[in-house]
């Protein structure tokens, strides 16, 4: 215990762990007795740097153990509450609207199954061509290794999975939002009960109002997957398709349906987390949370990068103090950003290119 | 000079910290236990609501789970629970907004006083001296007491410390010495038998 000798302040005794606890419990494990009484002037600084720790008490702790365990049960309650935030907000939101909706969508089935009577049945199989074919669309393949960003006229965001393709309208027209899928992507689609959104996949279509799901439908695969994360997805056979069947299917957050397309049965999955295949094919948008409570906005920014594997720029010494707090799960892509810009204040806005996204700031109000 | 604190030894935490970064909960579990008594006495010398204060740690702490993808690998474990803990309970009591900018660090007081260890003072002499100190250090401004408390009994370094309370290396070095200079000259003049120090050793 050399570094002692170089002591000149109390300072130095009160951080010396071995000081401290000699003073303690008298454990003089290195003979600090001894040393102090080498040199009269050491002697004089021990023995106020003594005296300061004497003074200086935090009392013990008594925390019981079984107040502590309360605590952690608490806090793991809290952590669960977090990452289901989105169901009960759905909840509520299916009390208030339920039934008015499902008189709507009754409606609409009973017209849409007039409307089928009318179609041709059709061999092909390669079904998304026929099916795109028939509107024109903007086609938009990923080539690339990583998924890609797209954002749809109604504010929608979609994270297309690569070796995939997705063809939509331009600008949405008229009383629905229709989409063509080949291959995966996860969904998130802005709320408008009055224009229903529809993704048409092999043989399925999807129907949602606002919702964020994921639909894997390969045409080189025997069957095709839907999940959902949040809100009420109806899924249906493609009318379009010879001998598909009436049954219509409803998910509800964290359920899944597997399609069998050689015999054209709908198998529901109540419970994802058993289902290997779904487990596995999990992305990083669906695991992260966008409930933020007082979290710095270079965190934010952070978790949207990884969720949607984009790039943001933004000015981090002017944002560097500025914190949320706020629910974004649910919100398409660019309606993240502009409630996060929104927050921020009047000076601040965001420009999308790809899947690079610029913020320009001065700063937090 | 590396300071560890004296109840706990910090390679376990790192190895803690890294488990509970991979998603293990018995990790995050052991951290828990191992730290938040500490924190809800922190926590209570800022404020006296003593169930909002459990309630602030305990979300300090689910944001640790919900967050540990983007934790940092390299973190004193300790600085930075104190440090959520801290900014916590500063932005809880200054909440309206949505967002503000953080001015914690002149929007929480420190408010804790220190004790004194009876047990361990046999002679008067010094229980005296003790009891006079101790009024003193109890009467300094709350930064310098807290600076004193962080590096005393958490352990910090200068360097947490003054990324805690938001002031640079030199001013947080200050504070600290502030409150051990003033005091002894303070010390020394009320009560001048109690001069333990010759000038020449400052």
């Amino acid at each position: 215990m050399q570094k002692r000798n170089n002591y000149t302040e109390i300072e130095d005794f009160l951080t010396d762990e071995s000081f401290q606890s000699w003073v303690h419990n008298n454990a003089d494990l290195e003979n600090w007795e001894e040393w102090t009484l080498e040199n009269s002037m050491r002697a004089k600084l021990v023995e106020e740097a003594r005296l300061w720790i004497l003074a200086m008490k935090v009392p013990e702790n008594n925390l019981s153990s079984s107040a502590l365990q309360t605590a952690l049960v608490a806090t793991w309650s809290k952590i669960e509450k977090n990452e289901n935030t989105q169901k009960k907000e759905i909840k509520l939101w299916n009390n208030n609207w339920l039934r008015s909706v499902a008189a709507v969508l009754v409606f609409g089935l009973l017209a849409s199954w007039t409307y089928s009577h009318l179609f041709i049945p059709n061999n092909s199989t390669e079904i998304y061509n026929k099916l795109v074919n028939d509107e024109g669309l903007v086609e938009q393949t990923n080539n690339s290794n990583n998924p890609q960003i797209i954002t749809l006229s109604d504010g929608s965001s979609v994270l297309l999975q690569p070796d995939s393709k997705l063809s939509y309208p331009k600008i949405f027209v008229g009383n629905e939002r229709k989409v063509y899928l080949s291959g995966e992507a996860f969904f998130e689609i802005s709320k408008n009960r009055k224009k229903p959104f529809f993704v048409f996949a092999n043989e399925i279509v999807t129907k949602v109002v606002g919702t964020s799901f994921r639909i894997r439908a390969y045409d080189n695969q025997p069957d095709i997957e839907v999940l959902v994360r949040t809100g009420k997805v109806k899924i249906q056979s493609n009318k379009s398709i010879p001998n598909s069947k009436k049954e219509e299917i409803v998910l509800l957050p964290n359920q899944a349906l597997r399609f069998v397309r050689k015999n054209s049965t709908f198998n529901k999955i109540t419970d994802i987390t058993k289902d290997e295949s779904l487990v596995n094919a999990t992305n990083n948008i669906e695991q992260l949370s966008f409930d933020f409570t007082d979290i710095p906005v270079s965190q934010i920014f952070k978790t949207i990068e990884q969720a949607y594997l984009v790039d943001i720029d933004f000015p981090e010494s002017k944002l560097k103090n500025c914190h949320l707090t706020t629910s974004l799960n649910d919100q398409p892509l660019p309606q993240k950003l502009k409630i996060i810009c929104k927050s921020l204040g009047n000076n601040t806005s965001y420009e999308m290119n790809g899947n690079q996204i610029i913020i320009t700031s001065d700063g937090c109000n | 000079m590396k300071i560890n604190s004296t109840y706990y030894r910090t390679t376990d935490d790192s190895t803690l910290w890294n488990n509970l970064k991979k998603g293990d909960e018995k990790a995050f579990s052991l951290l828990f236990e191992k730290y938040y008594e500490h924190l809800i006495r922190y926590g209570n010398s800022f404020s006296p609501h003593a169930e909002k204060v459990q309630d602030c740690i305990q979300d300090v702490f689910a944001d640790l789970w919900l967050y540990k993808n983007s934790l940092n690998e390299n973190a004193n474990v300790k600085a930075y629970l104190l440090s959520s803990v801290r900014n916590r309970i500063a932005r809880l009591q200054e909440r309206d907004h949505i967002f503000r900018n953080t001015t914690s660090t002149d929007s929480i007081q420190f408010l804790f006083d220190f004790s004194i260890e009876h047990q361990l003072i046999i002679d008067e002499n010094t229980a005296d001296k003790v009891q006079q100190l101790n009024k003193y250090i109890n009467l300094l401004p709350s930064r310098q007491k807290e600076a004193l408390y962080l590096r005393y009994h958490q352990g910090l370094s200068v360097e947490e410390i003054a990324d805690m309370l938001d002031v640079n290396y030199q001013s947080a070095n200050n504070l600290l010495h502030r409150a051990l200079l003033n005091l002894r000259k303070e010390w020394n003049t009320t009560i001048p038998l109690l001069v333990l120090l010759s000038p020449g050793i400052l």
